[in-house]
């Protein structure tokens, strides 16, 4: 009788050795910002685009948005998008995490990184909760940021000014401004990506029109590509001309597909999976 | 300065004014039952204040690694129950800074219950199952317990700030004899298997996490007072 405890106590010694090797389950809080795997994730698939499509004067880029809670969708998505072969990078409209967790940026890290082709993804409202922001700009790197595939500036911005209340710019005009001041040569055209669009309630709609007055300031805008409402939307808000385009929420499962063309203008196609 | 009072301020009042009442009655009805002759209804009555506050005196410190709960958690705690099957402890821990902007401190309100403990002999026995929940609530503006004015009504509908968190364990406990006993009665090493309820509600939902995605970890000491 004796005997069976001692196995109970060396089976349970080393259960707990088993435990203490397995060191990722050790957790000191959902909000931590102990970011584990790939960091500036942004930075490096930018980096990725520039170097493959530096001659590209046409291109066809994906679109997926609002991953929130629906990481099976998404690797749906993936999945999908990678069958085709005809993408050449994909955009995230943000809302990569439902509540900020850092691990929910990892999960979402992790389920983009099985794509063939690189991505970026912009800061979501739901990106912005607790230690969100700083979880974000650790895995995918700063808030506002741009770069150049072929002849397209695709201009990527921070616009949860809801968020932010007041402590930080948001839409930050002086990036904005230093931009527009630092086109590169060989730039055609541009493409806004953004979580929240103008008029949105967590847009900072004060300034909604001078937003809009710095937007045309970039060279042939084609198109400026949102998400947050989750439903498919295609208008022209301010009557100039300028479409924007909403993507849905992956729960929708449903992609875009922007094609833009060597001969000017662009398609918007709404894919399901 | 305008003191404002909210509803629930109210009730946390009310609560602490219904323990006072609740633990002066006791000290009354213990008095009847032992009043004698020789000591005075005042002495009476102070022995049983003074036994009714004593069951406030934590009976074990606890110190606990990760869990949610910060990086090392450390706090007070109460034995009860018959069998000593319940136990209540108190933690405060801290998370270090990583990547955010600041290191943050939390504070743990955990619930345990044990319902069986085998003696393996030599002072030493096992607590097959601990189980429980605990509340965990993290200081810093970021957090919130309820959306801050500027968002919309019913924009957000969950907490940031308290983290829901149940847990499964086992427990190795070791008697201190008579003779070595300098500080504590016994000492007990455990760990513990939890999931908080952020990580249970995406968990349901996607079929691609892992139990190591959403199932974590944690290790400590209990030390027993008396």
């Amino acid at each position: 009788m004796r005997n069976k405890y001692y196995i109970v106590s060396l089976y349970f010694c080393l259960f707990l050795l088993t435990l203490l090797v397995s060191c990722e389950m050790f957790e000191e809080h959902p909000y931590d910002v102990d970011i584990s795997g790939a960091r500036n994730v942004n930075f490096n698939n930018v980096a990725k685009i520039e170097a493959g499509m530096a001659a590209a004067t046409s291109m066809k880029i994906a679109m997926v948005s609002d991953t929130q809670r629906s990481l099976d969708d998404l690797k749906d998505a993936v999945r999908a998008i990678n069958a085709r072969g005809d993408i050449d990078f994909v955009m995230h409209g943000g809302d990569i995490s439902d509540f900020g967790l850092t691990n929910e940026f990892e999960w979402g890290r992790d389920m983009m990184d099985r794509l063939s082709v690189p991505y970026v993804a912009v800061i979501g409202n739901h990106d912005c909760l607790g230690t969100g922001r700083d979880a974000y700009k650790g895995i995918f790197g700063d808030v506002n940021f741009a770069f150049t595939a072929g002849n397209v500036r695709f201009v990527c911005l921070n616009t949860n000014a809801l968020e932010y209340d007041y402590s930080e710019p948001v839409p930050d005009f002086e990036f904005l401004e230093r931009e527009i001041a630092s086109i590169p040569s060989g730039v055609e055209k541009t493409v806004f990506l953004m979580h929240a669009c103008p008029g949105s309630e967590v847009f900072n709609n004060n300034v909604s029109k001078v937003f809009q007055m710095y937007v045309r300031m970039f060279p042939d805008v084609q198109f400026c590509a949102y998400g947050h409402s989750h439903h498919f939307e295609i208008s022209d808000p301010y009557g100039d001309g300028v479409m924007y385009c909403q993507c849905p929420n992956i729960a929708k499962r449903q992609y875009l597909v922007f094609t833009i063309k060597e001969e000017g203008g662009f398609d918007c196609e709404v894919v399901g999976f | 300065m305008i003191v404002r009072l909210s509803a629930f301020d109210i009730k946390r009042w009310f609560t602490v004014i219904l323990i006072m009442i609740s633990a002066s009655s006791l000290v009354f009805a213990s008095e009847i039952y032992d009043s004698t002759a020789t000591v005075s209804r005042y002495d009476n009555r102070v022995h049983h204040y003074r036994q009714a506050w004593g069951v406030l005196i934590p009976t074990h410190i606890k110190l606990q690694y990760a869990g949610g709960m910060g990086l090392l958690s450390a706090g007070i705690g109460w034995d009860y129950g018959r069998h000593g099957q319940w136990e209540t402890d108190l933690l405060f821990g801290f998370i270090a800074k990583h990547s955010s902007r600041r290191a943050k401190m939390t504070m743990t309100l955990k619930q345990n219950f044990i319902p069986w403990s085998i003696s393996l002999g030599r002072g030493f026995s096992l607590e097959p199952l601990t189980t429980g929940i605990y509340f965990n609530t993290v200081f810093g503006g970021e957090f919130w317990n309820r959306q801050p004015e500027r968002y919309p009504s019913g924009y957000y509908t969950f907490s940031t700030r308290i983290r829901t968190h149940v847990f499964i364990g086992q427990r190795l406990r070791f008697d201190i004899p008579d003779s070595r006993r300098h500080f504590f009665k016994s000492i007990a090493l455990f760990y513990e298997l939890s999931s908080s309820d952020f990580y249970i509600i995406t968990a349901v939902r996607n079929h691609s996490l892992h139990p190591a995605d959403y199932l974590r970890l944690s290790f400590g000491l209990k030390c027993d007072i008396f």
